[in-house]
């Protein structure tokens, strides 16, 4: 499993681990930005077969992006 | 030149921080990848602060990147994500001028490869070894301007830094450097974000030593140094009647040197006066 981010206000953790393909989001803010959150999930891990779980503490679109990304390449190996 | 008075740093990891940091009219924000994110955190902090130069509006302020020492394993990856989004780079631990050439042939790869102008450099002297090769390393045509550390600086020689008698001669070598080769100076941060007083007093007395900044850890200590490197009203004054002067003997007799009240008025004279004008305008 990998995660990237950090429970803080204004970020958002992910992580990813191997399995059958399922998205997870857990959100406070789930009724007003529950679907913008998803359609970013869904965009940047296509083809991604592995169960993603992304817990959102009010991050914005940008902050969600960095750590999907840094989430998905530590997932395919990449090392600091 | 730019104005560098303050620059505001920001763990690079935080973005509620990061979001923010261009609200407060910084001279520079500084993303840190360096001494305010632990090792398990370098790779989000990296890619963290890749998307916030290209997402968040930060103003007035120039963009810093502060990345990992080149005597790590992260300073190359540092440079590959961020470089082409940021103005300067902020590189810790420099001890020579084969650290800059390094860092510089990195840089113009990078720069290169995504054809983007050369960013600029500045070095942080923070040892022992650096200082002494200051004025050396403030030669490299990247560099724009020397900062300094004092902790890992008072590490290095063994002393406690609020004990530290040596810290005014480093600072005057600093400035030296620097300016011997028409850099910038910049001293370090104050750490006392509740002492606003003292603060003042500090950054005044930096400006004093010749000093063209100071790096800042709060937003509230933004206002007060840059009122610190206001010229004072009676410098102002005095710079204004000095330019006067020059004008005034040039237009009449095409002088280089004047009086003024019975003082010699020369060139450097004259610009200092400007410099001071220039500054008092700001703001």
């Amino acid at each position: 499993m990998v995660e990237a981010g950090t429970h803080e206000k204004g970020d958002v953790f992910v992580s990813i681990e191997d399995g059958k393909r399922e998205v997870i989001i857990k959100s406070k803010l789930e009724r007003l930005y529950g679907e913008a959150i998803r359609d970013t999930v869904e965009e940047l891990t296509r083809g991604i077969e592995a169960k993603i779980i992304v817990e959102d503490s009010g991050a914005l679109d940008w902050v969600l992006r960095a750590r999907l990304e840094a989430a998905i390449r530590k997932y395919r190996g990449e090392k600091i | 030149m730019k104005l560098r008075r303050t620059r505001l740093y920001i763990p690079g990891n935080n973005p509620h921080l990061v979001e923010n940091a261009g609200l407060y009219g910084a001279d520079a924000v500084i993303l840190d990848l360096e001494d305010s994110v632990p090792i398990t955190q370098k790779f989000d902090a990296r890619i963290l602060v890749k998307y916030s130069l290209q997402n968040v509006n930060f103003g007035v302020s120039e963009k810093w990147v502060r990345i990992n020492g080149i005597g790590t394993s992260y300073w190359k990856k540092d440079l590959e994500e961020i470089l082409p989004y940021c103005d300067v780079i902020n590189l810790p631990k420099v001890e020579s001028l084969d650290d800059v050439d390094t860092a510089d042939e990195e840089m113009s790869l990078i720069e290169d490869k995504n054809g983007i102008e050369p960013r600029k450099l500045v070095p942080i002297i923070e040892t022992v070894r650096g200082l002494k090769n200051a004025r050396e390393i403030a030669t490299h045509p990247r560099v724009v301007a020397l900062a300094w550390g004092g902790e890992d600086l008072t590490a290095d020689l063994g002393i406690p830094r609020k004990k530290a008698l040596i810290l005014d001669y480093v600072r005057a070598e600093i400035v030296l450097a620097a300016k011997a080769e028409k850099k910038q100076a910049l001293d370090t941060v104050f750490s006392d974000v509740r002492d606003m007083d003292a603060l003042y007093q500090y950054a005044q007395r930096a400006r004093y030593m010749g000093f063209d900044g100071i790096g800042v850890i709060h937003p509230n200590q933004i206002e007060v140094v840059h009122r610190a490197f206001r010229p004072t009203e009676e410098e102002i004054e005095e710079a204004r009647k000095i330019i006067e002067a020059a004008k005034e003997a040039e237009r009449r007799e095409g002088k280089a040197v004047i009086s003024l009240n019975g003082r010699m008025i020369d060139p450097p004279v004259v610009e200092r006066a400007r410099k001071i004008l220039a500054l008092a305008e700001v703001d």
